[in-house]
């Protein structure tokens, strides 16, 4: 069983004393840390742009900090913070959306959704970018970051998938996409929250025939070319989903692979096309709308292969 | 006593005039955000000089004390601090902005020796030095961490928010010094009022100290009283002239000198050209 986002951070920060954890209004991510080492726990507050710049000056006196904060706010407000005082300054921080990847919030506003996350957290040179589908791949992406001395951004997740494989046996690699069934028509790449949407799809395909390949690309940069192109090779059609504007996201990323290798294979990148998701309604209400479901992706596969 | 203190007086002041010498060359040789530098040179002498344990020959000794340029801009007078402490050789700074030189035209730590922190962009050091003072005390380490801001530069809302997180974890290992020229791209106090400045960082929980910031003698006692309270930031609102030492050039932002624009300087800053 997976451990959660605090656990492994605990795990990690008794082995190496320069792990730390900062909080911006989100405590419980470092609650287990701070009852551990209360000085290594540091609330700043509902304040993005001090949440990072104090990590970047924990990371200066040689710490390793986790800044914690909600996944719409910690990758605006403070991107410049992001960009300049981890990016250039080549600051080893660990940032972390904690709460509301994509648009998990649904209903609750287009202020809360976190549509341009993969974009913005990509766009800055030498920052690594994570979007694990469950919590097995967050228990991994946060032990691989821990080791690397460079800044990263991790959109956390939980739950289980129904991946088919008890998780001793699956295995994770940053920067390698992780392949979740095997087919040989088309390839779905989904990403964090829409790694379900593609095993659904992939059953959904199977009853008509149409077999798929389905991966979790829960490394978004530096991005699995090798991965991408075999698929575009093999298959006959590629589709990205992903709760996030098309636009320099999961689907921009891989266009760019396809484009840069002169690939000619179709590219179909299920999104927000270039909307916001203002409406008022669930999580699964704004997917249906804005057609980031496994029904969207059928629809989609049929159409386009026929 | 008092004859060390008058000799101790009269060498910052001399490094303090060597800074302003080295800015004025820099600002002979290519643009330089000149006026901000100059006005901070006798802090810059008394923190490098005196005050601040820093080892040119370990930039990255752990028990150092840390500097951060908030207000990047002005890094021309810093780096003359650091060279003519000996960081890198003085006749670096005759390169500024040449191809590949360590000059830059902003803070770069990626370039210059002694650099804690890449700055350029206002109202982002105090954050920085919030998260070092914390690290510091994490290690349970006396190392203190010094950051000069601008003061058009606290029109930025972000060090609020670094301003408030220091006192509220009590870090009485950080220093925030303003230096208080007045003058940004116009009168600050015109374009967008800081005053009262010294309560407004009183309320946000600092122990505040008003001085001339050109008085070398009370930079000195003040930087001596460090910390001002126990268990609180300290700031220091450092009155001072932007362009401090050439008298053309008082209250402008930027300034590049022609050759003879550059003796006239020089001449005032008592050099023989």
């Amino acid at each position: 069983m997976a451990k959660s986002f605090s656990e492994v951070l605990l795990e990690l920060a008794i082995d190496d004393p320069r792990i730390c954890g900062v909080s911006c209004d989100c405590w419980g991510f470092i609650a287990p840390l701070a009852q551990r080492f209360p000085e290594r726990a540091i609330e700043l507050g509902i304040a993005e742009q001090n949440l990072i710049g104090v990590s970047a000056g924990l990371a200066l006196r040689g710490k390793i900090p986790f800044a914690i904060g909600m996944n719409p706010f910690v990758t605006m407000r403070c991107f410049e913070q992001i960009r300049t005082d981890l990016g250039y300054g080549s600051r080893n921080v660990k940032v972390i959306g904690g709460y509301g990847s994509g648009l998990m919030y649904g209903g609750w506003g287009c202020t809360h959704h976190a549509i341009e996350e993969i974009g913005l957290m990509r766009l800055i040179p030498t920052m690594v970018v994570l979007m694990p589908s469950d919590a097995y791949e967050t228990e991994q992406a946060v032990r691989a970051v821990a080791k690397m001395d460079c800044p990263a951004y991790i959109s956390l997740a939980g739950g289980t998938l129904p991946i088919g494989k008890p998780e001793s046996e699956r295995s994770y690699e940053l920067g390698k996409a992780s392949l979740l069934r095997e087919g040989d028509d088309v390839t779905i790449f989904g990403t964090g929250m829409t790694v379900g949407d593609t095993l659904r799809a992939y059953d959904m395909l199977a009853e008509k025939g149409i077999s798929a390949r389905v991966y979790s690309m829960h490394t978004i940069k530096p991005i699995d070319n090798e991965t991408i192109l075999k698929s575009a090779k093999e298959t006959k059609l590629i589709i990205t989903i992903e709760e996030h504007t098309v636009i320099g996201g999961l689907g921009g990323a891989v266009a760019e692979v396809l484009a840069d290798a002169g690939a000619g294979t179709p590219l179909k990148r299920l999104g927000l096309q270039d909307v916001f998701a203002c409406m008022v309604g669930s999580h699964k209400d704004v997917k249906e709308r804005f057609g980031i479901t496994s029904e969207a992706i059928v629809d989609t596969v049929l159409k386009t292969l026929k | 006593m008092d004859k060390d203190r008058q000799k101790l007086i009269s060498e910052l002041e001399e490094k303090a005039r060597k800074i302003r010498v080295l800015v004025v060359k820099m600002a002979g040789m290519s643009d330089c955000h000149t006026g901000g530098s100059l006005s901070m040179a006798d802090m810059l002498s008394a923190l490098y000089f005196y005050t601040m344990k820093v080892d040119p020959q370990n930039p990255l000794w752990d028990g150092r004390d840390y500097f951060i340029l908030s207000k990047g801009h002005t890094v021309p007078a810093l780096d003359a601090a650091l060279a003519i402490k000996g960081f890198f050789p003085e006749e670096a700074v005759t390169t500024h902005l040449e191809l590949d030189s360590i000059i830059s035209g902003h803070a770069c730590a990626k370039a210059t020796p002694g650099i804690e922190v890449s700055t350029g962009s206002l109202g982002h050091g105090l954050s920085i030095g919030v998260g070092t003072a914390l690290g510091i005390r994490m290690d349970k380490a006396s190392n203190r961490v010094f950051v000069i801001l601008g003061d058009g530069e606290l029109q930025e809302g972000s060090n609020w928010e670094s301003a408030m997180s220091a006192s509220h974890h009590k870090l009485d290992n950080l220093i925030a010094i303003v230096d208080r020229n007045r003058y940004q791209t116009g009168p600050t106090e015109a374009m967008m009022s800081l005053e009262p400045l010294a309560d407004k960082w009183k309320s946000f929980g600092w122990a505040v100290k008003t001085i001339n910031g050109h008085d070398i003698g009370q930079i000195v006692d003040t930087l001596d009283s460090l910390p001002f309270e126990k268990g609180r930031p300290s700031v220091i609102i450092s009155e001072t002239i932007k362009g401090k030492g050439v008298s053309f050039i008082m209250n402008h932002h930027m300034a590049r000198f022609n050759e003879e624009r550059l003796k006239e300087a020089l001449r005032e800053l008592g050099e023989e050209v």
